[in-house]
This record gives C-alpha cells, structure tokens and sequence, in this order.
C-alpha cells in the first residue's frame, strides 16, 4: 500500500515561487495499475518523483508500506528506490555505455541478494519483454520503443514491489507505444507488480484500473468522479 | 562493499572501454610524460651524485681512510698494522702511503704540489687510478726516478682543464720534470705517465713508488702518512673502525663521507630542486586529471543521476571515477617506467651526460619508482575524488533534469 498524504511541493526559482503539488493525497492498493493523467504543467511527473523518492516534497508524507519514505536518509532512500521500486523514465534513461543486458542487471548487481543469479534473470525479463536476442546491443543500436523496454526490464531485475513510469510512451510512436503499454499491462496482471504510470494520452486510460486526474497540482478527478 | 567495488569497477571499465579513446589516449600521455619527469629528474640527480661519490672512493679517499690521530706526524710500525688490518672482516683491501709536500719544476714553470709515496701493487687494490691512464702507463713496484702526475698538474696541452692556467701545461710522458721536496731533498724525474679521473681533487696529485720514496725520505721506511681502506659492499662500518681503533694507539679513522664536503653540498641542492620538480610535475598530474575528470563529469553529469536514480549509490559511482583516475595513472606510469628503463637508460648509456668529474648515469632506483607510484595514485585519487564529489552533493533531479 501507497499512502500520499496532503503533499506539496513548491519549487523556488528566486522571485518566484511555483507550486507544482498543492496538498495531494491518495491510496494505491498493492497489485494496482494506476495512472495519473492530466494535462502539460498539471503535477504529474513531480508527483511521480516524489512517490520514486528522486525528490523530497515541501510539506506532506508519503508512506511505502510501513515506511515514511519522506523522513528518511538519503542512504535509506537509495536503499529503498533498489529494492522497492523501479522507476521508467520518460526518455529511457539508458546508460550508453553499457549494453541492454548489462543496463539491466546493473540494480540486481549493486542488490545482488543472496542466491540470485542477477545475469540470468536480466536475460530472463529481457525476453519477457521480448528483447532477448537484443541482449548484447548497445542503446544506440536500439529503437526508442526497444529502450524503453529494456528500462522496464531494468526496473524490474529487483522484483520491485512498484514500477513507477513517467510518459514511458511520450517518444514512441503508435506501435511502439501499445507494445510498452502492453508489456507493463502483462506485468501487472503476471507479476502483481503495482504499477503507477503518468500520461497524458487518453487512449492509455484503458490499461488503468484506476485513474487519478490532476490539474494545476490538486486532483481534480478520481477514476472520473470530479474530486 | 564487494558489490559496489563489483558495481564501480563495471561501470570504470565500459567507461574507459566505450569512452572516448582520443581523451583517454591524450591523457595518459601527458600522464606518461609527467612519470617520466618523476623517473628522470631523481634517477640523473642520483647518477649524478652516485658518479661524484664513486671517483670519491676509487681515486681520493678509498672508503676508509686511516690517519695519525693529532701529535703524531706518521703511523708507526705500517708492515704489521697491515697485516692486522688485512685480517679484519668486512676489509677487502689496504694500501698505505706516505706523502711529503714538493715544488715541481718544468722549462721554468713552478708548482707547490703534494708527491706521495705509493706502492703500484696494493694501490690497484683499493684505487682505480691505474684505469685513467691518458699517457705512458702506472708505475711498477721496481721504478725509481720517474713519477706520475695528474693532468690538473701536468696541463699536458689540454686547455679546457679546470686549473690548465695554473699547472704545467705541457708535460707530457717521457718528460723531465725537477722535483724539489719540503725536505731539502731534489730529484730529476722522467715522467712515466699522466692520469686524468675527472676528479680534480685527485687529478692534482703526484706519484712515485715507495720504493723511489724510501731514496727521498728512509726514515719514513716501515711508516705511513695514512693507510687507505676499501671494504666489502656489505660490511659493518663502525665495527671496522672500532676493529681498527683497538689494533694501535694513535690512530683516528674517517670514512670517504668525511671528504665528501662538495658532494655533500651537492647533494642538498640537488635534493631541493628535485622536489620543486616533483611538485611542479604532481600539480601538472593532479590538474590533468582533474580537468578531465570534471569535463567528464560535467558531460555526464545526467548519467550519474539516472544512476543514483536507479539505485546505484554514490559510493560506486565516485569509486568508479577513482578506478578509472588509477588505471590511467598505473598504465601511464607503466608505459613511463618501461620507456625510461629499456629506451632512456640504455640510450643515455651510449650517450652520456657529461660532467666535470665524469660521465654520468641515469639510474633506477627502486624507491623512487615506488615513492612516484605512490604520488602519482594519490594525485590521481585526490584530483578525481574533488569534481565526482561535486555531483554527488547535488540532487538527484537536478543532476537528471537540470
């Protein structure tokens, strides 16, 4: 269970203030697909960085099962984004260097739990994904809609419990697209993973369970009920 | 730790295999080249003072020398003090003289010099004199009226001589030099040869056999001016002079360091200019990899994000920069010692630098090529460390996203 309570995030560009969140609270049940729509500037990336822990709010909580995941320790925090959470970006985020197989292990490698054989499962999601003969190819080598797969792959290798995904579809076109929505649609519904992934494209609408809306930083609907 | 050290080294490998080879290439040459300034400057220094201590021993001061101690003129009863001397350990070798102070004469020109009385044998013992004969040859036991004399001396019609002005100038072997000793006593000589060692102290003295001494100076037979020592590699200094000290009264022992004054000058200059090159070429290193290092950093300052993003923590992350920065420095330092070793020091072999008390040797010495390892790993650390430490500090969304 997710817990979001009363956040809000204010970002100071020196004369200006912006408020990006505006006191935001929600529940995510635990095998959910969720996902966060809403138009250009509407919150909704800043919303999903802080529920990935990549940034702290300004005021509020959020809660990853037991822990209070905003009054933790940065060294907590990384603890908790490799073993609890995998997190799609919006542009792949790929490190160029390495290939799709070793993208992919590289989270299992710095987990590296006892017994788990990091490589083969890497291999594993990878064809799950359907890029298992893309294994040794380096990102460049791949099209956009078989990066962002292998990211999904990646986000995965530690069996996170969510996957949080930013417009994973924003630089895809239409087929590349429905093969990624698809591919996370399959993870949840196999892997019980809980999936919460922003959009702004209303045709993504039918992968969700649930649905949150958001409009200038506040909810504006839920699950199309007006909030 | 294993797993980020397994993380960081990954992450330094594909980095410097996947990176840019014209970087990585122009780094480790200047790399290179400031490893072997480390390597050059100590190894030309240390030839250098090594060259000047080694015609110290050979030709002036053995590595013992034994002397009267203060109240006696000479050292009594030589045959069976060295005798004794010979039977100490750690001792190779003796050879004792006697010396009196002369004026030597040549077609009018006049020189105060200092004739010792040597025995040609047990001198090839201890000195090298013998190798540095330029004309006519060294004496023989047997020889009586001739002398050699040292090229400072002799001038022998070399020019560029330190002290031509003030020698003889023009005597050669096969000359007749008149030698008129403090004594009272003059003698003819014929000039049987003329050494040249380089080494000026050395090249101002003067030679005849002991057994041509004894014809000047027979009071002076079974006695000695001083006794000159050359011992082992590997023997116990202290205990030889206490050794020596405890055979006969009378006597005081200095080593060849207690006549190496100018070396010994020498070698503190040369120590501080090696150290300002040493600093000069660390700063060199340390800015070399910095700029790198933080270009780097700069240029991937998103990747580090989505790494920290992804779980990677910034221990790996900065270790991995530190990898990298170490494995420039040891393949840098590697290609540096090889060039230096197999290309530098046999080619200067051939074509060495020359000094005014001889030709002079690069060598390697095993500590400074550890000390500059060690330098150059720390720079290395500490001038990857500073720019990786910057991003780290930063947040993750703005090293992403900014």
């Amino acid at each position: 269970m997710i817990k979001v309570q009363k956040l809000t995030k204010i970002y100071d560009m020196g004369k200006v203030k912006v408020k990006a969140l505006d006191s935001v609270s929600f529940n995510v049940v635990n095998g959910d697909m969720l996902a966060i729509m809403g138009k250009s500037g509407s919150g909704k990336s800043t919303l999903l960085r802080q529920m990935g822990l990549l940034d702290l709010p300004t005021t509020g909580k959020i809660f990853l099962g037991r822990y209070e995941a905003t009054r933790l320790a940065e060294s907590t925090r990384a603890g908790l984004r490799l073993k609890y959470l995998g997190y799609v970006f919006q542009e792949y985020a790929l490190l160029g260097e390495l290939t799709a197989h070793q993208n992919v292990y590289l989270p299992g490698m710095m987990l590296n739990n006892k017994g788990s054989d990091y490589k083969k499962r890497a291999i594993e999601l990878l064809k799950l994904v359907g890029l298992g003969k893309r294994a040794h190819h380096y990102p460049k080598e791949l099209s956009g809609g078989e990066q962002q797969r292998v990211a999904i792959a990646r986000a995965l290798i530690n069996s996170p419990k969510v996957l949080l995904a930013d417009e994973p579809c924003a630089n895809l076109d239409t087929i590349s697209s429905s093969i990624v929505m698809e591919t996370l649609a399959k993870l949840n519904q196999d892997m019980k993973v809980t999936i919460i992934f922003v959009s702004h494209d209303p045709s993504d609408k039918q992968y969700a369970r649930h649905i949150l809306t958001l409009g200038d930083g506040r909810i504006i609907a839920q699950d199309g009920r007006p909030a | 730790m294993i797993r980020s050290l397994k993380v960081a080294c990954l992450l330094a490998f594909t980095s410097v295999t996947k990176g840019n080879f014209r970087i990585a290439l122009l780094t480790m040459l200047i790399l290179v080249l400031v490893a072997l300034n480390l390597l050059f400057v100590p190894g030309l220094l240390d030839g250098l003072v090594w060259g000047a201590n080694d015609k110290l021993i050979n030709t002036y001061s053995g590595d013992l020398l034994i002397e009267p101690d203060e109240g006696n003129r000479y050292i009594a009863n030589v045959d069976q003090l060295m005798t004794e001397i010979d039977q100490i350990d750690g001792i190779k070798s003796a050879t004792a003289r006697n010396y009196l102070g002369a004026e030597i004469d040549f077609e009018g020109k006049y020189l105060d010099t200092t004739v010792f009385g040597v025995n040609p044998d047990t001198e090839k013992t201890v000195f090298t004199i013998t190798d540095y004969i330029i004309e006519g040859s060294y004496l023989t036991p047997d020889d009586t009226d001739t002398i050699i004399l040292g090229v400072q001396l002799a001038g022998a019609d070399r020019p560029n001589l330190e002290l031509y002005a003030r020698s003889l100038q023009n005597v050669h072997a096969g000359d007749r030099v008149s030698v008129s000793y403090a004594n009272g006593i003059q003698k003819e000589y014929t000039v049987k040869g003329v050494f040249y060692t380089e080494f000026i102290q050395t090249d101002l003295q003067a030679f005849v056999s002991e057994k041509e001494f004894q014809t000047v100076a027979p009071l002076l037979a079974n006695n000695a001016s001083a006794i000159y020592i050359k011992t082992t590699e590997d023997a116990d200094t202290d205990g030889i002079i206490n050794q020596i000290l405890s055979t006969t009264n009378g006597l005081k022992v200095a080593t060849w360091e207690d006549h190496a004054g100018l070396v010994h000058s020498m070698t503190a200059s040369f120590k501080i200019i090696e150290v300002i090159m040493d600093v000069v070429n660390l700063l060199v290193a340390g800015i070399t990899i910095f700029i790198v290092t933080y270009i780097d950093v700069a240029n991937r300052k998103r990747q580090i994000g989505i790494q920290r993003a992804i779980g990677i923590t910034p221990a790996s992350i900065t270790l991995s920069y530190l990898i990298r920065a170490l494995f420039y420095a040891f393949i840098a330092l590697a290609l540096a010692a090889l060039i230096y070793i197999y290309g530098i020091i046999p080619l200067e072999a051939h074509y060495p630098f020359h000094f005014p008390f001889g030709d002079v040797y690069l060598r390697v010495i095993p500590f400074v090529l550890i000390r500059t390892a060690l330098l150059l790993f720390g720079v290395s650390i500490i001038s990857a460390l500073l720019p990786v430490h910057g991003v780290m500090r930063a947040k993750i969304i703005d090293a992403i996203w900014s």
